[in-house]
């Protein structure tokens, strides 16, 4: 235990280092613009990312699939340039642009040279005041959407989740980002041009940086570019869960998949850092409970996994395992006891290891100027502020096995979603 | 204080490479072993994937419980690949935790192989081969690729059969261990923040009983195969499109300009292959990549569609790659693809496993040591008449194809 303690104090002592030599800067505009900076002096390079608060969660009804063809038609040119010289002019730039459209938030992120980051981002402002928005492009993009939902049907796994999504919320924010055909269909250039004015909008959106830049040039740069941009305020609905079921959905398929989702702890919330503990226990390294018990014991699987997902104001599971047809029965019946025997507390030694991975991740992922840029748009959205490194140490350091375990305890049994797919139903698990 | 590059090779022919970089917080290592599916008879197809697997089973010190939980224990991020050249262990943690990480993947290399484990984990490969069975795109390049090389071992699959699995026994994994694993058949590559002396010190010190042996490879004559091939499965509800044409292998020096045209054609954006297919929303997915291998290369690319789009969306394919062939790249899009490969690197550099997974192969392919810096400028010097003298030997023209649909 002393080594580790030993380990603690370096960890700190890096993640001090870390902190100091590049804290986060924020700043609300009055349009209602947030940005947020983290400086990475050593790099040459930056990542940025825009969150704009829309998605499959806010499509309008009979237009699911709206927030995903919208996030699309918008890279397709500005008033200025037309599609094909808009990507041209972004890859002279050596701009990698990324992006797309979740549930509650679409995100437009780039990844270059720090010193192309002025220009980029003046070209990112017209793709978002003042995009081209043609019809021609609308067609396109419609057409490129309709593929990828049809693309689906020959990848079970995304395939599975998309639909569990769907049983598991009630409200909309069990809607699929590839939204449905009627949705596509439904869809026209007028009704989206609409949807633009409402959805693109400084006010609730969310600009981070993290790089080989300062603050204040990127202050600069983003008041010189969007100080004068105005719009609505966003709106969220509220949260609604399906009920507690399992389904079987049958596909002709080598293997069965099996998913479940359960509700777990709102970002933020208490219990929020006992949770992480949990899942990293459960599922974070080789070590963990669910390989080590499905995989390594048992050889029921090559996959299987559980993950913490985050919305604005609710937190859930999902867990995944892909097994045989024969093996599927005893496979489900394995992760649902390690799902709910977590109630029943973990042991020092696997509050040691979940941990250290935590910290250890959050100085690797503080060495990448991409992962760094999208956590901290994540963190804004979530929680309205950045976390800072020193506190977010404090927090985990100070953890104890008794809160750990006290919280755990405390837990509610796990009401289930399940969905399987697969040549062969599952045995009815939920009494 | 700057990025500084090191090697020294032991006694017993283990070749350790390292790349500092004092601003790095975190350490990456990585055994990189010479062997893959080109590298088995038809007796073992699987082997070199299903040893990786076997190699986190435990050794003579340590249960496959005990690497495990000593991992995690010291919160690495680590696990293993295998394609057809070359088997892959890395890990990456705090620095501080270097030595405690390296102590353990440099014990991985020498595994117990129980007769217990081997068969357990026999049931997690045949799952695995399974899981990819219901991925076409994935099981498209499967079966082109035994169709494209014809015969040439770059066409083995990695993962084996279900058949070829089931019959594989412990002594034939054992065997091919033995063969493929000796010490100047891998090597230890490293990358970040680290202290080059007391590396070397612990890896000669762990690796004393390893012996050197002959690991040889074959490199048979290519004759690739061309036209089209088709496979029909009821089960699928798309047609999935591998494609394939003869390029340049990793030790040759143009090879650069053959990354570089195929980022022109077939890059994920603003290429010809993206405008023609994508952009316009005829196909879900279209791309085209070249992959220099040990001796040789290919071009290979990518198309999924409906079905009954599937004769015109290929011809829009081929169409495409023809069109280059016969007229060649534009000044622009050559810089353009310059540029993105530049900053794609620089990007990729920024974490110490981002570098280490560039600096392994490019050793194990007998290549010179190259920073960062010098391979951007060597692509920034790759001229355009270089990809239209490669052109003008007519790649495309033998283009193969392999389609798998309902």
């Amino acid at each position: 235990m002393n080594q580790t303690l030993q380990f603690y104090e370096t960890l700190t002592a890096i993640l001090l280092v870390m902190t100091q030599s590049s804290t986060i800067s924020f700043q609300t505009l009055p349009n209602g613009l947030q940005i947020v900076h983290e400086a990475m002096p050593w790099l040459p390079s930056l990542s940025f990312n825009f969150l704009f608060p829309y998605g499959s969660a806010t499509d309008p009804v009979q237009l699911e699939g709206s927030a995903s063809v919208l996030s699309d038609w918008l890279y397709r040119g500005t008033q200025k340039l037309s599609s094909r010289d808009f990507s041209d002019t972004l890859d002279s730039l050596g701009v990698r642009r990324g992006g797309g459209s979740g549930k509650e938030y679409s995100n437009f992120s780039g990844s270059l040279l720090a010193s192309s980051f002025k220009e980029t981002l003046s070209l990112y402002k017209d793709m978002f005041q003042t995009p081209l928005l043609s019809d021609e492009e609308f067609a396109s993009a419609r057409n490129l959407a309709l593929q990828e939902l049809a693309s689906l049907a020959d990848n079970p796994t995304q395939q599975l989740f998309e639909t569990l999504s769907l049983r598991y919320f009630a409200s909309a924010h069990g809607n699929s980002s590839y939204g449905t055909e009627k949705g596509l269909t439904n869809l026209s250039p007028d009704l989206l041009r609409q949807d633009f004015g409402s959805r693109l909008s400084p006010n609730g959106a969310i600009l981070s940086v993290a790089g080989g830049i300062s603050w204040q040039e990127v202050l600069d740069t983003a008041k010189s570019l969007f100080a004068d941009w105005q719009g609505p305020s966003p709106h969220l609905p509220e949260i609604k869960l399906g009920k507690s079921q399992q389904e079987h959905i049958f596909e002709e398929s080598m293997q069965t998949q099996i998913g479940l989702a359960y509700e777990s702890v709102a970002p933020g919330q208490l219990g929020w850092y006992e949770n992480a503990i949990a899942m990293s226990v459960l599922s974070g390294g080789m070590g963990a409970r669910l390989f080590s018990e499905i995989r390594e014991k048992r050889g029921l699987v090559y996959s299987v996994v559980a993950a913490s997902r985050t919305l604005k104001d609710f937190g859930y599971t999902l867990a995944y395992a892909g097994t045989s047809p024969d093996r599927a029965n005893e496979t489900l019946t394995v992760l649902l006891a390690e799902l709910r025997n977590i109630a029943k507390g973990i042991s020092s030694e696997e509050l040691e290891r979940a941990r250290t991975g935590l910290l250890s991740q959050l100085v690797m992922q503080g060495e990448s100027s991409g992962a760094k840029a999208s956590a901290l748009a994540r963190d804004i959205f979530l929680l309205g502020e950045p976390r800072e490194m020193a506190k977010l140490k404090e927090e985990l350091l100070a953890l104890t096995l008794k809160q750990v375990n006290g919280f755990l305890s405390a837990q509610p049994d796990p009401e289930f979603t399940i969905l399987s797919l697969g040549s062969k139903a599952l045995d009815e698990v939920l009494v | 204080m700057k990025i500084s590059y090191q090697k020294q090779i032991l006694k017993n022919g283990l070749t350790i490479i390292g790349e500092h970089n004092p601003y790095a917080q975190s350490f990456a290592a990585g055994y990189f072993v010479n062997t893959g599916s080109r590298d088995e008879t038809p007796e073992v197809a699987g082997v070199s994937h299903f040893l990786e697997h076997m190699m986190f089973k435990g050794t003579p010190r340590r249960s496959a419980e005990d690497l495990n939980r000593e991992f995690d224990e010291i919160g690495a991020n680590n696990n293993a690949y295998t394609n057809e050249e070359r088997t892959v262990y890395h890990a990456t943690v705090v620095a501080e935790r270097g030595p405690a990480m390296l102590d353990l993947l440099t014990d991985m290399m020498r595994p117990s192989l129980n007769q217990e484990d081997f068969d357990m984990e026999k049931q997690v490969i045949l799952e695995e081969i399974a899981m990819y069975e219901d991925r076409p795109s994935f099981k498209v390049f499967e079966s082109g690729n035994r169709a494209f090389f014809n015969q040439h071992p770059l066409g083995n699959s990695v993962l084996g059969t279900k058949t070829s699995i089931s019959a594989l026994s412990r002594e034939q994994m054992k065997n091919y261990f033995d063969m493929r694993y000796a010490p100047n058949n891998m090597i230890l590559a490293v990358s970040g923040n680290f202290d080059w002396e007391a590396l070397i010190r612990q890896v000669t010190e762990q690796s004393l009983s390893w012996q050197a042996q002959e690991s040889p490879r074959t490199f048979p004559t290519f004759y690739p195969t061309g036209g089209d091939k088709l496979e029909q499965d009821s089960k699928l509800k798309r047609a999935h499109v591998a494609f394939y044409a003869p390029g340049l292998s990793a030790q040759d020096d143009t090879r650069y300009a053959a990354f570089l045209l195929a980022n022109c054609i077939g890059d994920s954006s603003g290429s010809r292959l993206y405008w023609a297919l994508v952009d316009k929303g005829l196909v879900d997915s279209a791309y085209f990549y070249h992959d220099s291998n040990d001796g040789l290369g290919v071009y290979q690319g990518y198309l999924s569609a409906e079905t009954e789009e599937l004769e015109r969306v290929k011809k829009i394919f081929i169409d495409t790659l023809l069109d280059v062939e016969a007229s060649g790249l534009s000044n622009e899009e050559w810089e353009r693809a310059q540029r993105k490969l530049a900053t794609g690197l620089t990007l990729r550099a920024e974490t110490p496993y981002g570098r280490l997974m560039a600096l392994g192969p490019n050793y194990l392919y007998g290549n010179e040591y190259q920073s960062v810096d010098e391979v951007v400028e060597k692509i920034f010097a790759t001229q355009l008449e270089t990809a239209h003298t490669l052109l003008a030997e007519k790649p495309f023209s033998k283009l193969f194809s392999y389609t798998l649909k309902p």
